[in-house]
This record gives C-alpha cells, sequence and structure tokens, in this order.
C-alpha cells in the first residue's frame, strides 16, 4: 500500500465517510436483525436474571444477584458436570465416526455416491422426528433394538430407564444427527486437497496410516476445527432429544443445562423465569468458555492453506 | 493470514450468536398489571343487551384426533344453536402445562382468553391468579343448582362450597389387565387383583421367560406417575397434604412418606428386582405400549386409556378393567378423579363475553352432551344423568369394560382424602413425586430417604408459591 491517504486530503476524506455510510447501509439489516433477535433478548435475559418472579412469572423486585446465587449448589455444579460429559460423548464420535466414513468414501470408486447421500441423510431429519424414531428403538418395553439382539442371542437393554446408559443413549440420537451434516462437510475437504500435495507426499512414499495422519488431516484441519467449534455448541444446546426421550431422567441422568432452563421456566407450572435467566446466562459463559479455550488451543494446531 | 482472520471472526460471530439465542430463549415475559378486583356473574339480560355475535375463545388441550374431534363436534353444534348471537372459538394450547404457561403470559399482556381449560393440579393457581369468575356465582345469578353434577367430581373443584369451575373431561385411574394371560397362567380373570399382594401373586403367575433367560411377559409394569401416588394414598384413605389435603386451610406439608406410601415403593422396587415388574420411565405412553404389546400382564392408567388400550389389544388379547387397587385389604379410601376444568375468565371481559362463555359451559354440560362426550372419548361424564340416557347405556352393554370406572366411583366416599390435594404447587409435587419414585426404583436412594428428601424438598416449594402471591 503505497498510497497512504494523509487525513488533511479533503477528497480522501469525503470517500471515506461515503464508504464508512455505505458499509453502515448494507451492514444495517443485519444488525437490525442481530439487535431484535439477539441484543434484545440478552438485554432482557440480564435484567430477568437479577428480579424475582412472581405467581405469573412476571419480573418483581431486583434481587441483585441473589439468583446466580441459587446455583451455588453441588446439583447445579452436578447438571453443569453432566453437561460437559454430554459435550464430550456427543462432540468425539460425531468428528471421529464422520472422518472414518469419508476417508474411504473420498475414493473415486463406482457408486460411491450412493453411499455419501445415504450416510448424509440424517442431516435432512429434525431432532423431533429423529427422537421420535429413536423412542421406537429404544422404547423399554418394545424396543426394536433389543428384539434384534435379542433375535442375536444377546440380552436387551434399558435404553432410556437405567440411569447409567440414559445419557449414551440420548448422546447417540445426537451422533446420529450430527453424522450427516459433519459427513458433508468432511466431503467437501477432503474433494478440495490439493492433488499436486498428495502426488508430492505419494513420492515421498506416503502410505495409508502416515498419509492419513501426516497429510490428509493437517489438509484438513480447517474443516475439523469447525466442525468441533460447531458440534460443541449444537451439543450444548441440545433439548429436543431430551425432551421427547427421557424429560431429563432416569434419577437426572440426562437433566442438562438446556433441558434445566425449561424446568425451570416452564414445566410444572413453574414460571421461575429469573432463575431461569440466571442459568441461561451461564450457559452463554460456558459456550464462550469453550468456544475461547477452542480458539486458544486447538486453532493453533489448524492449517489454513 | 487474511483468510485466518475472516474465519476467525466469522466462526467466533456463529459461536456468539448461537449461545446469545439459547440464553435469550430463557427470558421472555412482558409487563403489565394485574388488579385482583372481584367481578360478580352478569345476568342472562346482558348478552340480549349485547350488539352482534359475541365471540368466545376458548383455550383447551384436546389434542390427538378423538378428543379434539368430539370437542369440535359439540362446539360446532353449540355456535349452530346459538348463531348471530354467540360463536365459540377453539383454540387448541397444546398440553396443560403449555396452556397454562400462555395464560400467564396473556394476564401480563391483558390478553387472556374468555375461557380455558385447566388440568385438576392447576385448580388452586387458578383461584389464586383472581383472573376468573367462579361458576357458582353465574348458578347463584340464574338461581340454579350443580344437583345433576356427580358428587365426587364436583367435590374436586369445590372449595368452601364453592364451585369455582365447571369440570369438563374427567377421569379415574383403573387397573387393566390381559385376560388371555390370566387364562394361560392359571389365574381367574373374574378375580382380578386388589392389593399389592395380590398383585405380586399373580405377577409370579404371569411372568415368563424364554430359554436364553430374557423375560419375554412381565406381571405387572406402570409408569411412574405421580398421579398414581396420589392415588395409592387416596385409596388408603390418607390425606395427601396438610391443612386437610390443603380444603379447610392452605396446605404448607405435602404428606409423601407415610407409612403406607413407603410400603408401596418397596413393594414396588422388589417386583422389579425380582423381575416380576417392568420399569418403563415415567413415559405413560412406553407403559401403554408395553401393555398393549403384551410385554406387561397388569398396568395402571386412567380411564381415558381404554380406548387405546381395547384397540391396541383387539384381535391379540382380551382387556378387562377392575378397581383401582389398594396397598392393604384393610384401606377403605378410593380414587381422586382427575381430568380438567372450565374457568371462565373475568377482568378485561366484557359483561356478554363472561355470559356467553357460561352457556358454552353449560352446554357442555348437559346430560345428552357428556353422554356423547363420554362415549366417544371415554372420559367419565361429569353429569349423573348422561349415564341413563340411551346413547350411554347401549354404549356400555357393548363396552362392559366401562362400567368398572361407574361402579368405582358410585362406591367411592367422598372425604378430604378422596378429594385430593389441592395446592398451588402441585405440579410441582407431582415432579417431585416422580423423582423420587424414580430414586427408589432404580436403588439410587432408599425408599425412606427418596420420600423423605421429597418431603424437605416440597416444603420448601410450598412454601415459595404463598411466598409468590403475597399470602
Amino acid at each position: 500500500m503505497p498510497n497512504v491517504p494523509l487525513p488533511s486530503d479533503p477528497r480522501r476524506r469525503a470517500r471515506r465517510r461515503r464508504d464508512i455510510t455505505l458499509a453502515l447501509a448494507f451492514l444495517a439489516p443485519s444488525l437490525l436483525v442481530f439487535a431484535v433477535f439477539v441484543f434484545f433478548p440478552l438485554g432482557q435475559a440480564v435484567f430477568l436474571a437479577t428480579r424475582g418472579s412472581d405467581l405469573f412469572g412476571r419480573p418483581t423486585v431486583s434481587v441483585g444477584f441473589g439468583n446466580f446465587a441459587k446455583l451455588l449448589t453441588p446439583e447445579f455444579g452436578g447438571v453443569l458436570l453432566l453437561t460437559l460429559g454430554y459435550v464430550v460423548l456427543v462432540v468425539v464420535p460425531s468428528i471421529v465416526l464422520p472422518l472414518a466414513l469419508a476417508v474411504p468414501m473420498a475414493q473415486r470408486l463406482p457408486g460411491m455416491r450412493l453411499f455419501r447421500t445415504a450416510f448424509a441423510l440424517p442431516f435432512a431429519y429434525s431432532v423431533a422426528a429423529a427422537s421420535v424414531v429413536f423412542s421406537l428403538l429404544y422404547n423399554p418395553g418394545t424396543s426394536v433394538l433389543n428384539w434384534v439382539l435379542e433375535s442375536l442371542g444377546g440380552q436387551g437393554r434399558a435404553w432410556l430407564t437405567d440411569p447409567s446408559l440414559a445419557l449414551v443413549s440420548v448422546a447417540l440420537v445426537t451422533v446420529w444427527m450430527n453424522t450427516g451434516f459433519n459427513l458433508l462437510v468432511l466431503s467437501a475437504a477432503l474433494a478440495g486437497r490439493d492433488e499436486e500435495v498428495l502426488e508430492a507426499a505419494v513420492l515421498d512414499g506416503a502410505r495409508g496410516p502416515s498419509m492419513l495422519f501426516r497429510i490428509t488431516i493437517p489438509l484438513i484441519t480447517p474443516s475439523l476445527f469447525f466442525l468441533v467449534v460447531v458440534t460443541t455448541l449444537n451439543a450444548l444446546q441440545s433439548f429436543g432429544q431430551i425432551f421427547i426421550l427421557t424429560r431429563g431422567g432416569p434419577n437426572g441422568a440426562t437433566g442438562v443445562l438446556v433441558y434445566s432452563i425449561y424446568d425451570t421456566a416452564f414445566a410444572n407450572n413453574a414460571s421461575d423465569f429469573g432463575l431461569a435467566s440466571a442459568q441461561g446466562l451461564v450457559l452463554l459463559l460456558v459456550g464462550l468458555a469453550l468456544a475461547a479455550i477452542q480458539f486458544g488451543i486447538i486453532e493453533r494446531r489448524v492449517h489454513y492453506q | 493470514m487474511r483468510r485466518h482472520s475472516r474465519r476467525r471472526a466469522s466462526a467466533l460471530a456463529l459461536t456468539v450468536s448461537g449461545v446469545l439465542l439459547a440464553a435469550g430463549c430463557a427470558g421472555a415475559t412482558g409487563g403489565g398489571s394485574s388488579d385482583g378486583e372481584r367481578v360478580t356473574a352478569p345476568g342472562p339480560e346482558v348478552l340480549d343487551q349485547a350488539e352482534g355475535v359475541t365471540t368466545v375463545t376458548f383455550w383447551h388441550s384436546m389434542g390427538g384426533g378423538a378428543l379434539g374431534d368430539a370437542l369440535a363436534a359439540l362446539t360446532d353444534r353449540f355456535n349452530e344453536e346459538n348463531e348471530g348471537s354467540i360463536r365459540v372459538e377453539l383454540v387448541y394450547k397444546n398440553s396443560y402445562d403449555d396452556a397454562l404457561t400462555a395464560y400467564k403470559a396473556a394476564i401480563s399482556s391483558n390478553q387472556t382468553p374468555s375461557l380455558i381449560q385447566v388440568y385438576d393440579i392447576g385448580s388452586q393457581f387458578m383461584i389464586d391468579s383472581g383472573q376468573t369468575i367462579p361458576v357458582q356465582e353465574f348458578a347463584d345469578a340464574d338461581g340454579v343448582d350443580f344437583d345433576d353434577l356427580q358428587p365426587n367430581i364436583a367435590g374436586y373443584y369445590s372449595i368452601d362450597d364453592t364451585l369455582y369451575s365447571m369440570p369438563f373431561n374427567t377421569s379415574m385411574p383403573l387397573m387393566y389387565f390381559n385376560v388371555d394371560a390370566f387364562e394361560e397362567a392359571g389365574l381367574d380373570p373374574d378375580n382380578p387383583p386388589r392389593t399389592l399382594a395380590d398383585i405380586r401373586e399373580a405377577a409370579e403367575a404371569l411372568t415368563e421367560t424364554d430359554a436364553a433367560g430374557n423375560t419375554t411377559r412381565y406381571g405387572f409394569g406402570a409408569a411412574i406417575y405421580g398421579w398414581f401416588l396420589e392415588q395409592w394414598t387416596a385409596g388408603a384413605g390418607l390425606d395427601m397434604c396438610d391443612g386437610a389435603n390443603g380444603r379447610e386451610e392452605r396446605a404448607s406439608e405435602v404428606l409423601i412418606d407415610q407409612d403406607t406410601q413407603v410400603e408401596l415403593l418397596q413393594w414396588w422396587k422388589q417386583m422389579i428386582d425380582d423381575g416380576l415388574a417392568l420399569n418403563t420411565g415415567r413415559e405413560t405412553s412406553a407403559a401403554q405400549d408395553a401393555f398393549t404389546a403384551g410385554r406387561t400382564a397388569i398396568t395402571l392408567e386412567s380411564t381415558g386409556s381404554l380406548g387405546d388400550f381395547l384397540a391396541g389389544a383387539e384381535g391379540r388379547f382380551e382387556v378387562d378393567t377392575a378397581f383401582y387397587p389398594k396397598v392393604s385389604s384393610e384401606d377403605a379410601g378410593g380414587p381422586i378423579i382427575g381430568g380438567a376444568s372450565l374457568w371462565i375468565s373475568g377482568p378485561g371481559h366484557e359483561p356478554a363475553e363472561q355470559r356467553a362463555a357460561w352457556e358454552y359451559v353449560k352446554f357442555l354440560s348437559t346430560a345428552d352432551n357428556q353422554a356423547e362426550w363420554h362415549t366417544s372419548t371415554g372420559y367419565f361424564p361429569t353429569n349423573r344423568a348422561a349415564l341413563e340416557t340411551d346413547l350411554d347405556r347401549e354404549w356400555r352393554a357393548e363396552n362392559p369394560q366401562f362400567d368398572t370406572a361407574v361402579d368405582q366411583l358410585e362406591a367411592t366416599e367422598l372425604t378430604t382424602a378422596t378429594q385430593g390435594c389441592l395446592a398451588g404447587a402441585m405440579p410441582k409435587v407431582r415432579q417431585l413425586a416422580e423423582e423420587a419414585i424414580e430414586a427408589a426404583l432404580t436403588g439410587a436412594k432408599s425408599v425412606e430417604d427418596a420420600l423423605g428428601d421429597a418431603r424437605e424438598a416440597l416444603r420448601g416449594e410450598m412454601s415459595a408459591y404463598t411466598d409468590s402471591i403475597g399470602g
């Protein structure tokens, strides 16, 4: 940039002002949408989090940090730990499984397109539809999954009513749902690998595992990183599958943070919007913290071409 | 490098907006004011004076095919009969919980419906809301009484001899059993179990396992449903709450850890541990599926499930009904009615609209209309005369399983125990009861601890509710 504009140049200043005006005009629609759907609700949540709630859930007097103080219990700590455990149970397989599928599917073999479409299909499912299907598979009395297991000589399991298994069962639904989208992203990333780099690697003797771990995965790290961040946030906000399959039970085994917010605000005529908003802000902080950790630690290893 | 920072920025923006949305969801309420002004019921003249058609909006929770269709059919007939003066608009508000949540928001913005259907356990809340006119006041203004109302049903919705809301869809718990399984196991279907000990004995005969050791049929299986615990308690003639079940004074304590309830849960847990009962969790539909699939031979459900059970088992096995069982044979109580009732809004509504809502409520409660409601949905008729109509008689002759509910209700003496607990925090009572049962059945806590902890937690919930109304 050889021509650095001098602030005293009136023509350049006018152009600069025009640019800013133009930029603002283009940004206005999205800023408006953000204001209405993000900033205003956030402000409202902060306001409500500092208020008590009356019989009808209307904000009453200021309670300061009282709602947050109410969250300093072992129970809520348990909810946070459970939520993090659930995120790990979802994110790790949601990356590994699609990767394991995408790498072989990147081969140019006849019929691969069919597989790719089939494996990507869960992407088109809504949470509710998928949860209803899985509720039939898991049904405590008439489980299709157990029928298959028992026909093969195995033992059926109490997928949703065994407290030690319920979280895994719910995570499995989420993983299944994530697989479709994540597979699409990874397939696209694999297709976008630089042919020259691959050829050079082959000439240098890279084969099998070393090809995968030293060449392929580093080349697609931008996509992998994107998926880690997005999948983590999705997992953190899981609600539909828990609402439909377990309602947070058994014994709170699937009572993750968003379900806890719902339970406080809407279930059983509760209407404690103050406490629920405080939990919502905790969710915001957890999400930001996880994202910050990911950007701080993982992104350093991301290789952008 | 530029590409790097742009990606980074957009990913971060995505992150932030996603989480913000989730955080924002928790806080959506409006402002507004509520004034507990007492509105008296207008007489019939207000409708004559009203100009044009008076519209009544009715928020209900009768979805799912048969229920919604039956309500729509009755409402269409009412609208035809009152063409030119009253028009009722049905608004399906999803579950009872959702309807109540919407109602609360509507109170804040002064947009309550003319009429709302509220579940039994929301009754105290509705009274405390100060938004409704007791149906008793309309009846008093008209000089009519509620003699036709089935007394146990009226009993639930009456406080200090005032009927606050009109019972509409009423159900009762029953015991359902698989007749074919009983016969296979050498049990007498005409003499079904009546107590916990009876059920266990029957279950020992009914439970079957295959060669691989998998249980193919369990003797017993019922949902972990707080309502059932209330029923066992009432069956033993015990109050579930203090203050005479909240009927004489506001309840402050939930009597959830009495000997009867402890005995029940110990029995239930033992049944599961011994492989005689299947735990299907809190979802009532899962317990229903297990019964219709023949996986469980005895179950507990509301009268409202009979139609589904008959349809689900058709061609495979015969379903019969019996009185809701007792914990022990000495128990002299009986079941509490459940379901929902209709509340007429007062503040913010024109007298003509209030009156029109009352006319509609009366219409739904006539013998003929309750007979139609009973026979098309399985809900128990609130009007005693409905049972004497030809429609109802013929239908029960074809479906004798429905007689059990009629006999059971007639045999139940109205006491504070069988009136059921009236408390604002009742939805929470049911939720915590379910959590306690679940904790006990899965062995996470001992029965005594689970119930004791629930009682402790509920003490806080009850006083938090009382605080929230400033009482």
